[in-house]
């Protein structure tokens, strides 16, 4: 036995069990995805059970490409990703900086701006929907209610009334609407992941070399530039593996859009699985397949173009 | 132009007073070293100067302009850290570009004066690279290059060569002080390093627990301490100090020594003792005298060679007119 081969034989068995991990459900998903595979058919009760003789070649992804919500999915998926990605990453770095200075009831405050990370992500969207996005009985709609009644209020004032006759009576918005649905889900997961940004941009934060940024002082730069030439580059890497962390969970995303909105306006390519799962396997198989190339088209686009801006 | 006057410069952290009442003025072009041992203050007065701490009262002059309460990037000066700071995300070009670009000159200038101090630093062949790419004597010559590049009137160095071998310390000694002696602009320069101290300076300050003890040129200092800290912290092997007897019998509290102005015999002199250690150098000998009844140890210091070995015994006499008288306050007696 060479130097090589007892090492080698070693790891087989967790390369192995990775492997399997790995390639039995992809297997599986990519065989479902090219034959007709059905939980439930009266008509044709052949195509129940998954067998080779049901192959169906492409037609499964011509069948999904063609349903007419595969492109708000996949539109959906990005437009969530990308938003969540893109608020959760600048407010992340905006608080960190601003908790990173000492102030009196730091730790205090840390803690509460960590905190909605431990909420359960269906517990979150029934807090936000119905407590707080709420048109009528939530805060939104209490908000929305007292500035109309404000904005009542002074335009009998004398002088000033004039002014605010011109203002317009406010509508308060319905996020389970069609058009707004999305918007919630995003409003309410950038809640729930910003913290998750924070405590990783605070972390690196204090591993900042502070003689640098003295030194930065004395060759004359501002706060911006400090920060600018400095500390966001300091923050790079972290950013990376912020966004890739969330891409990866929220490609994923579904408790929230079914509380939300029950799919309604508002479907990712998880949700459209899940539609179809409820009794077209092939095309729900067909569906992850689009899922799987989708998430690896956004790494890679995601991870080349946090290199080239931050990195210089 | 840079001249630097402390007046009543006081810096307290909490209730802890580092700085007591100061008063130093460093006078245009000097090469100025701060000395002392750790922890007396020398990088928290230079930081003072700098701006980068602010100081609890008294003023901060530069060329007689009140600077204390002026911002770091307005007075001037610049600044070599121990650990050179330097932008570890820029490459060389634009590290030293940094505070020009800061500073809005144009791009065509930025130019020249980066080969400039490239050329003047060896750094041409770097100025791609990253700082992490670069050893550490080429780390440092990139934050001195930073440091030129703003013409500034007073140059900052905090310990700048602690970090670097002793062969590459004694190179980049001689470089610093060669560009002292081209550009003629103030230096202040902290160390713990006598030598250093000794070799580059106009006027070493020494300082103990934020006092000044004594400002002088090296040499003023070497032959005429104000006091026994002075005469024990200048010098290598350090002063050796006797009381009792010896030193009444000259006027004197205590009395000291410095190991190179004894002569010594193996046959006669004024005091016998045991070699315990000699530490041959070759060109000089150290050698560490027991049992003299003087002191624990008494260490000389002879050029050349002597043949002695642990346990010889041999005899010691001080050259009469360098032997330094201290009072029981510590202070020189003439
Ligand atoms: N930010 C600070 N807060 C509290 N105390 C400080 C602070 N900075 C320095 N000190 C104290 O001030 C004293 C002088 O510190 P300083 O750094 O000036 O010493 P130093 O002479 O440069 O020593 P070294 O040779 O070790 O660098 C020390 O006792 C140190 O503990
Ligand atoms: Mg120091």
């Amino acid at each position: 036995m060479s130097k090589r081969t007892l090492p080698r034989l070693l790891q087989t068995p967790a390369v192995l069990l990775l492997l399997v991990w790995m390639l039995v459900p992809l297997g599986m998903t990519l065989y479902f995805s090219f034959i007709r595979y059905v939980l439930n058919s009266l008509r044709r009760p052949e195509w129940t059970t998954p067998s080779l003789s049901n192959w169906r070649g492409f037609g499964n992804y011509e069948f999904v490409l063609k349903s007419k919500d595969f492109i708000l999915a996949i539109q959906n998926s990005l437009l969530i990703v990308c938003s969540i990605l893109f608020l959760t990453v600048i407010l992340g770095v905006l608080i960190a900086v601003l908790i990173n200075r000492a102030f009196p009831g730091r730790g205090f405050v840390r803690v509460l701006l960590i905190s909605p990370f431990f909420v359960m992500p269906a517990v979150n969207a029934v807090l936000w929907i119905n407590m707080i996005l709420d048109p009528v009985l939530g805060l939104q709609g209490i908000a929305v209610g007292g500035i109309n009644d404000l904005v009542d209020g002074l335009r009998n004032a004398p002088l000033i009334g004039w002014f605010f006759s011109l203002w317009p009576e406010l509508e308060p918005i319905s996020f389970r609407a069609t058009q707004t649905s999305a918007l919630a889900v995003i409003i309410m997961v950038t809640w729930q992941w910003t913290p998750f940004a924070i405590l990783i941009f605070m972390t690196s934060l204090q591993s900042e070399d502070q003689q640098q940024k003295e030194a930065a002082v004395l060759d004359g730069a501002s706060a911006w530039s400090q920060f600018r030439f400095l500390t966001l580059p300091h923050l790079g890497r972290p950013i990376a593996i912020v966004v890739m962390i969330q891409a990866i969970f929220h490609l994923s995303l579904y408790a929230e859009i079914e509380i939300v909105s029950r799919g309604n306006g508002n479907k990712n390519l998880p949700y459209l699985i899940g539609e179809f799962a409820n009794n077209n396997i092939g095309a729900a198989s067909a569906t992850g397949i689009f899922a799987v190339i989708l998430a690896n088209i956004v790494a890679i686009f995601l991870l080349r173009m946090i290199g080239k801006t931050l990195m210089e | 132009m840079g001249r630097i006057s402390l007046e009543n410069v006081t810096k307290t952290f909490g209730t802890v007073e580092v700085i007591p009442p100061l008063n130093l003025t460093i006078e245009d072009g000097e090469f100025a070293v701060f000395v002392g041992p750790s922890g007396c203050g020398k990088s928290t007065l230079l930081r003072l100067i700098a701006g980068l701490e602010e100081t609890t009262s008294g003023r901060i002059l530069i060329d007689d302009q009140d600077m204390t309460e002026v911002p770091p990037s307005k007075r001037g000066l610049a600044m070599v850290f121990q650990s050179y700071a330097l932008y570890p995300h820029m490459t060389v070009r634009k590290n030293i570009a940094f505070p020009m670009r800061m500073a809005g000159i144009d791009e065509a200038e930025q130019e020249k004066r980066i080969n400039a101090a490239a050329a003047a630093l060896n750094l041409t062949d770097y100025l791609e690279r990253k700082p992490g790419q670069l050893s550490g004597g080429q780390r440092q010559r990139v934050a001195i290059g930073r440091a030129i590049v703003r013409d500034p009137s007073a140059f900052l160095f905090d310990e700048p060569l602690s970090n670097l071998d002793a062969a590459l310390r004694v190179g980049m000694r001689i470089e610093i002080s060669e560009m002292h002696n081209r550009m003629a602009t103030t230096m202040i320069y902290v160390t713990h390093d006598q030598v250093e101290a000794m070799t580059m300076a106009d006027k070493i300050v020494v300082l103990q627990a934020g006092v000044i003890e004594q400002v002088g040129s090296p040499l003023d200092l070497y032959h005429r301490p104000r006091n026994k800290f002075v005469a024990g912290f200048i010098g290598s092997p350090t002063m050796n100090f006797i009381t009792g007897e010896e030193a009444t019998k000259r006027g004197a509290d205590t009395i000291g020594i410095r190991p190179e102005h004894t002569e010594v015999s193996t046959t006669e002199g004024m005091w016998k003792g045991t070699v315990g250690v000699a530490e041959h150098l070759g060109s000089d000998t150290f050698i560490h005298v027991h049992d003299t009844g003087l002191a624990e140890t008494f260490t000389v210091r002879i050029s050349g060679d002597i043949a002695v070995r642990h346990g010889d015994t041999v005899y010691l006499t001080p050259q009469p007119d360098q032997i330094h008288k201290f009072g029981a306050d510590g202070l020189r007696i003439e």
